[in-house]
């Protein structure tokens, strides 16, 4: 068995995780589109254990005026973690992960968005986690795509997230906390359903070349399943109760 | 001709494959043309648009826009319009050409929050948009109540030449005056006619792509207000 | 952050307008806060939680609970820190970096509140004396802003701790460890609840949504504990008070505070 000594049995014999999923399950994934009053743009997700809370603000002005370019628009995202997200309270002032996480979504994002149109402006992306439990990054690029769809901000497709991975020598999707810790593999991955690109990939973990293209495979499928529910949070905010 | 393949879309949706002109909230990705926003699909001639549920103000040149004095300069105030560029009135417009700057001067003739009806007369992308209220109609707005509904929603308050602002004017004798931004002025002597006007407006944004919301405003006035 | 919210001078107008008559834009009376609703054990995994709304104003408070080493002089007691952040989501203005003053006022005030109330038993927080303590963490994250965010911060911050659950630790080899899914119920001696009076010219209102907060002059928080005693005062804005008119803040704030207090009681009741 590969990864940390841990008590919790990752996988059963009969195939199930210590959650009691199946392999290639996601989560309980569900997202409510336009939650904020002050906000353009907004989303809740609630990503199995994992809740995060997305606002946009955008196309506005960009202090410093410095910062800003005069050919487009520029993006700009916030990922954040509450002090009492997680298991030991975490200090309120931005880590160092967070400012890892927020580039890495901001450019997970910037390939779906259309800022050209907007010069000397800026979208601003804040994801605030409320609660983690593995994956939050995917979670909150999930959310954020929603929010941004919301503010009307012109995109050339939504970003889904997802993350495989590898525990207990198998190859599963979407890895929560306890798979994360004690696991071998975790691989989170964004991606552009139409366009069929993949704009966030990060790797923690050992896979070979095999496991890898596997892994790749099994990823983008959870992130089309999870596309869906960013697809029904849009409708059921704007095309119900419409007698078109 | 064909009016009838509306269709509801949200960003990276593709809404043909083939000989279409990609035009307004749509992009041409190889030979298929997708949303950007979300919307209502609509083909027309073999050209591909979306009508936006969604979005802010975009100013453009010509539009009557409806702004709030939010500070100044020596030489100009500046505008928030409700869009992702703010406005800019130089004083030369309120004080004449040969105008000398002083800062007092500004201050007492539009102070901070102060309401103006403006028209914008230079959009233009590289700066911000140049405003002006010379003119009739336009100028500092002293009463009414001031609404704010989605920019997008605009051309159906108006309606074909006017038909549905002027059905809920005549309903409720009161005058509506529309900024494009999404910005609104409602002025009513009477009180209720404020309110129901108010709400006329709040039902049009509501339900602005349902297919018989004349009626359903028509109605709405027409009721007893309660 | 209210400073940079400039309201239009109709609703400015009508505003002052109508307080001249006694009413309010939203139709409440001086002396009405508005709906409040109080969810407690939004994060789960929190030891409390509590998401309070007050009118659109909403605010998420955490309690996370560890041991910790105690304060040099108080050895025999727990330790308590609130905090408030306004987050980037909850208003256009808010901007992100180090906290501003008006957002650091909000943290102390709201911590002041808590901790000058008495409302834990510090004393009965303590794993061993001047080694190991219980700490107590309880951070309000504002998601959505529409005035008066002290108060909300204080219903938040009371019913999350009224709800929490203190872990139960065990010292081994002088180090506290903590026994899974064992918990002791919080030692509260009181519920503090704030109200906050906004003064508009010779006016005072109680809970002034974000358009009336703008054009305060002044605004006094009283919080009152369960004994309808004052607790903690907190004054704010360019223009005064005269003794009358806080003798009659004062009142208020028991009555309202009676009102709201027994929301967060029956909403945060185990």
């Amino acid at each position: 068995m590969g990864g940390r000594d841990t008590d919790i049995v990752l996988l059963d014999k009969n195939g199930i995780r210590s959650d009691g999923r199946k392999i290639n399950e996601t989560r309980k994934v569900t997202i409510k589109a336009g939650v904020l009053r002050n906000a353009q743009g907004s989303a809740y997700i609630e990503f199995g254990d994992n809740k995060i809370l997305v606002g946009v603000y955008g196309p506005r002005d960009v202090h410093p005026k410095h910062m800003s370019d005069t050919n487009t628009g520029i993006l700009r995202c916030r990922y954040h973690m509450s002090p009492f997200s997680v298991g030991e309270r975490k200090n309120p002032a931005p880590s160092r992960r967070e400012v890892e996480i927020s580039k890495v979504i901001q450019e997970a994002l910037l390939p779906a968005v259309i800022l050209k149109k907007f010069p000397r402006t800026a979208v601003d992306v804040y994801m605030e986690v409320l609660q983690a439990d593995g994956g939050t990054r995917c979670a909150a690029l999930t959310g954020a795509s929603v929010a941004l769809a919301d503010a009307g901000i012109p995109m050339r497709d939504l970003v889904a997230g997802c993350a495989a991975g590898k525990a207990a020598d198998t190859l599963i999707l979407d890895v929560n906390n306890e798979e994360d810790q004690a696991g071998q593999a975790d691989l989170p991955i964004g991606y552009m359903p139409n366009l069929e690109k993949i704009t966030l990939l990060q790797l923690d973990g050992i896979l070979n070349p095999e496991e890898f293209k596997k892994c790749i495979e099994i990823g983008i499928d959870g992130c089309k399943q999870v596309y869906e529910i960013q697809k029904k949070s849009l409708q059921e905010k704007y095309f119900t109760g419409d007698n078109n | 001709m064909s009016n009838d393949k509306k269709r509801h879309v949200i960003p990276g949706e593709i809404i043909v494959t083939g000989k279409y002109r990609a035009e307004q909230n749509t992009v041409l990705q190889d030979d298929k043309i997708m949303a950007t926003v979300i919307g209502l699909s609509d083909i027309h001639d073999e050209s591909v648009r979306v009508i936006p549920l969604t979005g802010g103000y975009y100013p453009k040149d010509d539009d009557m826009v409806i702004g709030k004095i939010v500070s100044h300069s020596a030489m100009s105030w500046e505008v928030d319009i409700n869009s992702c560029y703010a406005g800019m009135l130089p004083a030369s417009d309120v004080f004449g050409r040969g105008f000398s700057s002083s800062s007092n001067d500004l201050q007492s003739k539009l102070a901070n929050g102060d309401l103006i009806i403006a028209r914008i007369v230079n959009a233009d992308k590289t700066r911000d948009p140049l405003l002006t209220i010379s003119g009739r109609e336009l100028g500092k707005i002293d009463s009414g109540e001031l609404v704010n509904i989605s920019p997008s929603k605009v051309p159906r308050l108006i309606g074909k030449r006017g038909s549905m602002i002027q059905m809920i004017e005549n309903g409720t004798h009161a005058q509506i005056t529309i900024g494009q931004n999404g910005l609104l002025v409602v002025s009513c002597e009477d009180p209720d006619g404020l309110l129901k006007a108010i709400r006329a407006i709040e039902l049009v944004e509501e339900k602005a792509h349902v297919a018989n919301l004349t009626d359903q405003v028509s109605e709405m006035l027409e009721s007893k207000s309660d | 952050m209210a400073d940079s919210f400039i309201l239009d001078q109709l609703k400015k107008s009508q505003i002052i307008e109508l307080l001249k008559d006694g009413k309010r834009l939203d139709g409440r009376s001086f002396d009405e806060s508005r709906e409040l609703s109080i969810d407690v054990n939004v994060i789960p995994k929190a030891e409390g939680s509590a998401r309070a709304r007050l009118g659109d104003t909403e605010v998420v408070a955490g309690v996370k609970i560890q041991p910790e080493r105690p304060f040099p002089d108080t050895g025999d007691q727990g330790m308590l820190i609130c905090t408030a952040e306004i987050l980037p989501i909850a208003h256009p203005n808010v901007e992100t970096g180090p906290p501003q003053p008006p957002v650091v006022e909000l943290a102390r005030v709201t911590d002041r509140g808590i901790r000058e109330s008495h409302m834990l038993d510090m004393k009965q927080l303590v794993l061993e004396k001047d080694k190991s303590v219980i700490g107590i963490f309880c951070d309000n994250a504002v998601t959505d802003h529409d005035g008066n965010l002290f108060d909300a911060c204080s219903y938040a911050t009371t019913a999350a701790i009224n709800s929490c659950k203190i872990p139960k630790f065990e010292m081994k080899d002088d180090q506290p460890v903590k026994i899974e899914n064992e918990f002791n119920e919080p030692p509260i001696t009181t519920l503090p609840v704030s109200v906050t009076m906004g003064k508009i010219g010779d006016f005072i209102i109680v809970d002034p949504n974000l358009d009336e907060w703008s054009i305060l002059d002044a605004r006094i928080t009283i919080t009152t504990n369960s004994d309808g005693n004052v607790v903690a005062l907190q004054k704010g804005g360019s223009d005064g008070f005269t003794q009358d008119e806080l003798i009659k803040c004062a009142e208020i704030s028991v009555k309202v505070g009676s009102k709201i207090r027994e929301i967060i009681k029956k909403n945060s009741s185990v």
